[in-house]
């Protein structure tokens, strides 16, 4: 009787896929990270160097990522915020929300995408912020 | 009225008086010449005259009062020092001492009324300067000799002047005979005619005339001796008043000074002398009251001579009694005795004869109650306390209570007061200190604790200065730790400087806060807050920094919480550098390493601040 030809598949073609499969998500994840993050062209503030010597940073426009921490003050002008960076080192830095992005509900515990300057006094100023 | 109180009065009156005033009671018919020996007495001295009033002496106190003042008679210098004279004295019994007693009683047994005669008269009389040989006598037997003698002497005068006076008398019934016969004498011219009653007229008072020129010598003659032998009589009387007088005041004045044997002696002879049976004292109006008053009776050379013999047995019983009592050892009563008995008998026999020994008993307990009188005197009362004691010991008889109330009396209230200066001095109250102290030395000056709380005050007084020296240093030096270290004695010191108590106030108050935050650092770092625990201490630090202790809590906490303070340290250091927007960051990753970090807070509202100004 003739042999009939196998018909199982072959181990490694299993592992093959199994990679690819791992790279198309990956890669996935990737594109859609990076699609999602509106600030992604900003460089991302060096909390270590802000903290070290804000004076160097000064006129420069930063994004950071982080978590509202607390309300500290606010009158007609702004308001002023501590956020913890996400950090290596879970950073609190305070931002000020201007006036004209009071239409943002702003909370504790609250995560956002920021984008900031610096200003001539080391304070950081939010131009746009996103929930993220 | 007793012998003893009527002869410490006239001593008194002796006393106030140096001459006691004689004068005859009838001055307007004073003698021409009176005797010299009298005539300084004869009149009362004016310039130690009193108010007037006699002494009058209390038995049962012993107190005299006179000229508006009171003594003890027991408690006078003058009778304190002749008593102990007295008392140190050796007894009088030596064979000259019993040679003159002897011969006293001879002279006064020679004038006894029973045996006296015109010999024995003559007989004691002679006596009298060998008596006042002796020098016990003070030469007083020589003043009776002087007394009597002047006594006959004036006697003689007055003998003298009857005779003159019966000469007179003679004369004058010759003078009235010659008178008589003189205006009997015949008519030499021939009578007129009885017709011729005109011649008649003219020839009777021609006659008239003629018999009155006859008669006008005898008749001035008899008016002649009329007057004198009025004169004569008058001077007789006056004589013998004179001579009186002198020998009562001698009388009287033996009798104050207390040498009654004689009286005795003068009072007899007295008698003998003048017998015409008047023995009223003839004295000035002082001395009459003294004597009528203390007597009850006018004043009589009897009266004399029965108190000198009742002062006498007075003396004899004083003794008597003196010596019953120190059988007894009842030595206050028995000193008291005898020195009531010594001042009437101080010349008596019966108290010279007494042994010196057994004077001398008395004369230790007197000295101990003089010495008693003057410790009480001076506020002594320790040295009364013990003299007290000694004369309990003494004498059976001594009277504690007095004294020991005296005595426990001023040391209580002296005691009180104090306890109170002490409890001043303690509190700093410096007015009641003195007031305390003022009052503790007045009552008693010797009180031993006196000294002993001045001493403590004094030494304060040092301490004091020196704690004040010490803490202005400390205050300047702004070592305020020592300060509190020390500061019961700080504030003792400053107690009376309100500018440095008010200094020391602050800095106790300093030294509280700072105290107060390292004992909350201490707990808080028990429970390993070792940021929350350096805060505690970095809060006061920036207000003292200059406390030892603290620095050092401080430097051992700012390792423990390093991190912490380090950033704390970064956002001050930003915070100057004027770079709010760090700053904040760094006070606020102190707030996440302390999240209680009140300086975090500071930090984070100070930068919130300067970012969104209100």
């Amino acid at each position: 009787m003739p042999r009939r030809a196998s018909s199982k598949i072959h181990p490694g073609w299993i592992v093959v896929i199994i990679l690819l499969v791992g790279l198309a998500i990956s890669g996935g994840l990737f594109l859609f990270k990076n699609v999602q993050d509106p600030f992604r062209t900003t460089a991302i503030l060096d909390t270590q160097l802000y903290l070290e010597n804000a004076n160097s940073l000064r006129g420069n426009t930063y994004r950071v990522t982080g978590t509202i921490r607390n309300f500290i003050k606010g009158n007609r002008t702004g308001r002023l915020f501590s956020v913890e960076v996400d950090d290596k080192g879970r950073s609190v830095l305070p931002i000020l929300v201007p006036e004209s992005l009071n239409k943002v509900n702003i909370q504790k515990g609250q995560s956002f995408a920021i984008r900031l300057t610096v200003d001539e006094n080391g304070i950081l100023h939010v131009e746009e912020l996103r929930k993220v | 009225m007793s012998v003893p109180r009527f002869v410490v009065i006239a001593l008194l009156t002796i006393a106030a008086r140096p001459v006691f005033g004689q004068a005859p009671e009838t001055p307007s018919t004073a003698p021409t010449n009176p005797p010299s020996a009298t005539s300084s007495s004869a009149a009362p001295a004016p310039a130690a005259k009193s108010n007037g009033d006699l002494p009058m002496f209390d038995p049962h106190t012993e107190v005299l009062t006179w000229n508006g003042t009171s003594w003890n008679i027991n408690d006078n210098r003058l009778f304190n020092a002749r008593f102990e004279k007295y008392l140190n004295a050796p007894e009088e019994t030596t064979a000259a001492d019993k040679k003159y007693q002897k011969l006293l009683f001879t002279i006064l047994d020679k004038l006894a009324p029973s045996k006296v005669g015109p010999g024995s008269l003559d007989e004691a009389f002679r006596l009298l300067p060998q008596a006042s040989a002796f020098d016990n006598d003070a030469r007083l037997c020589d003043s009776i000799a002087d007394a009597v003698y002047s006594a006959w002497s004036a006697q003689n005068e007055r003998q003298r002047l009857e005779k003159a006076n019966d000469a007179l008398k003679t004369e004058q019934k010759a003078v009235e005979w010659n008178a008589g016969m003189a205006s009997q004498l015949p008519q030499i011219d021939a009578a007129p005619d009885a017709k011729n009653a005109a011649a008649q007229e003219t020839y009777k008072k021609n006659e008239d005339i003629k018999r009155e020129t006859r008669m006008q010598p005898y008749i001035t003659r008899l008016a002649e001796i009329k007057a004198l032998v009025l004169a004569n009589q008058a001077k007789k009387e006056l004589s013998a008043l004179q001579a009186k007088i002198e020998f009562q005041s001698l009388c009287a004045q033996l009798f104050l000074q207390r040498r009654y044997q004689h009286v005795l002696i003068a009072t007899r002879f007295y008698r003998n002398v003048f017998r015409d049976g008047d023995t009223t004292m003839r004295v000035g109006n002082d001395a009459k009251d003294l004597f009528a008053k203390t007597t009850g009776m006018p004043p009589t050379v009897g009266t004399l001579d029965s108190m000198a013999n009742e002062a006498i047995r007075d003396c004899r019983e004083s003794i008597q009694a003196y010596e019953f009592l120190l059988e007894k050892n009842e030595l206050e009563s028995a000193t008291k005795r005898l020195g009531e008995g010594f001042v009437i008998g101080e010349y008596m026999p019966e108290f010279r004869t007494l042994p010196r020994e057994k004077k001398r008993q008395a004369l230790k307990f007197s000295q101990t109650s003089y010495q008693l009188v003057s410790a009480l005197d001076v506020k002594d009362y320790a040295l009364a306390e013990k003299l007290v004691k000694d004369l309990e010991t003494m004498a059976h008889d001594f009277d504690s209570s007095k004294p020991m109330a005296a005595v426990q009396t001023a040391t209580t209230v002296a005691g009180m007061h104090l306890a109170k200066a002490k409890n001043a001095a303690a509190s700093g109250d410096r007015a009641t200190l003195e007031t305390e102290l003022k009052e503790a030395t007045a009552l008693w000056p010797r009180n031993p604790a006196l000294a002993e709380i001045s001493g403590i005050i004094f030494k304060q007084a040092d301490v004091q200065l020196e704690a004040l020296d010490l803490l202005d240093e400390l205050l300047g030096r702004k070592e305020y730790r020592r300060i509190y270290d020390d500061r019961v004695r700080f504030i003792a010191a400053a107690a009376l400087y309100p500018e440095r108590q008010k200094q020391l106030q602050e800095v106790l108050d300093a030294m509280q806060t700072i105290e107060g935050a390292l004992m909350r650092a201490e707990e808080i770092e028990k429970r390993g807050d070792y940021a929350g625990a350096w805060e505690n201490v970095e809060r006061v630090y920036q207000k003292y920094p200059n406390d030892n202790r603290l620095n050092q809590a401080r430097a051992n906490l700012t390792t423990e919480a390093s991190d912490f303070v380090k950033t704390l340290r970064t956002a001050e250091q930003l915070e100057k550098q004027n770079q709010p927007g760090s700053s904040l960051s760094w006070f606020l990753k102190a707030q996440s390493i302390y999240p209680g970090s009140e300086f975090a807070r500071a930090g984070i509202d100070r930068q919130a601040a300067l970012i969104l100004p209100d």
